[in-house]
């Protein structure tokens, strides 16, 4: 698919979800139309018209007006070598990810009528930002749901693969909580912050040891800046040899 | 007489266009290029999704047809269009008024001498 069209494909699923349309309908009709400008080979704009208009034609304004069914809510984490897994198999449940919290938390909420089983990914992205991820992933359905440092976890609904049946007659409970600090901060983050303070320390030491003076100013600021940016670094080192090995066990597994 | 003729014939087509769409889900399930393929092959040149979409999705929600969305082989998956008994009635229903309306106009016309 074209750059164009797959920016066409995931602004329309943007206003498709601005305008109130359940997310099953919405990753149903954005997989049509991607694959509608796959066969025919048209450009998004020149097929189906201005983004804005067409969506307004597929979500009429009643769309927003449909009662909203009570839901649970849910903030839970998990580390890196098992969020994947976890999140897919809550997903089945019916746990929907709407973000991740300032401590490494999966937001999640669960629709208590009709609940959806949800499918979930995790990328590997710069620690500027997730590119053009998104458009890529958007015609296949799939939708950002939050970011940590160099990861970016993407969801969609399995009706998207295997229709109405995808919908949940009976959902599991919600798990158990964790106890203690687990609870409320992933050891994603513990290892991260732990990480941090070290170094800043370690870093502060040599600085103000070099300059005989521990408060030397600019080059103590300096310092702490250089501190923090190891670990950080080293975050991105290891997460990158995960993922490869990760890779290769997938492959190996094949 | 201000419309061009091809702006006439847009005309007549949208008033048509629920029908034709219904008429050509009389033989099994369809989807949405299929069915501009369909229109195409008889004469209606190439309606774009702009157009057609947005009249399966008014055709859903009356429960004229029904949607069921799968894979594909070629892209993500697509939604596959059937007609409902409630289609089927109302395309036997309103193409009947179509074809008396088609038979008043042509009788008029035919006084008027077009042959």
């Amino acid at each position: 698919m074209s750059d164009a069209n797959a920016g066409y494909v995931a602004e329309l699923a943007a206003a498709l979800r601005e305008s109130g349309l359940p997310e099953e309908r919405v990753a149903a009709t954005v997989a049509d139309v991607a694959t509608h400008l796959q066969e025919t080979g048209a450009d998004g704009l020149d097929e189906f018209g201005p983004v804005g208009e067409f969506a307004a034609q597929l979500a009429p304004a009643g769309a927003e007006a449909v009662a909203e069914s009570p839901v649970e809510t849910w903030r839970w984490t998990a580390d890196t070598y098992a969020d994947e897994a976890l999140l897919n198999r809550f997903g089945a449940e019916g746990w929907e990810v709407e973000r991740i919290d300032a401590l490494g938390r999966f937001v999640s909420r669960r629709d208590a009528e009709r609940p959806l089983s949800w499918e979930y990914r995790r990328e590997l992205v710069s620690l500027l930002g997730r590119e053009d991820l998104d458009e890529r992933l958007a015609p296949d359905g799939w939708e950002a749901c939050g970011n940590w440092l160099m990861y970016a976890w993407f969801k969609r609904p399995v009706a998207v693969r295997e229709g109405p049946a995808a919908e949940l007659a009976a959902p599991a409970p919600r798990p158990a909580a964790r106890s203690g600090l687990g609870r409320y901060v992933s050891r994603r983050l513990r290892w991260t912050l732990a990480l941090t303070a070290v170094t800043l320390v370690v870093a502060a030491v040599v600085v103000g040891l070099a300059e005989g003076d521990a408060a030397s100013g600019l080059g103590f600021a300096g310092g702490l800046l250089a501190g923090a940016a190891v670990p950080l670094g080293l975050m991105a080192v290891v997460s990158w040899r995960t993922e490869r090995v990760r890779g290769r066990a997938d492959s190996e597994a094949l | 007489m201000t419309a061009t003729p091809a702006d006439r014939r847009a005309s007549w087509f949208k008033g048509v266009l629920d029908l034709l769409v219904l008429a050509s889900l009389t033989g099994g399930e369809s989807y949405g290029y299929e069915i501009a393929k369909t229109l195409d092959a008889a004469g209606f040149g190439r309606i774009k999704g702009g157009t057609l979409y947005p009249v399966l999705n008014r055709l859903e929600e009356a429960g004229l047809v029904a949607a069921e969305f799968r894979a594909a082989d070629k892209g993500p998956g697509r939604r596959y269009y059937t007609l409902t008994d409630a289609g089927r009635d109302t395309l036997q229903a309103q193409g009947g008024q179509w074809l008396a309306f088609e038979a008043s106009v042509r009788e008029l016309l035919a006084k008027g001498g077009v042959a």
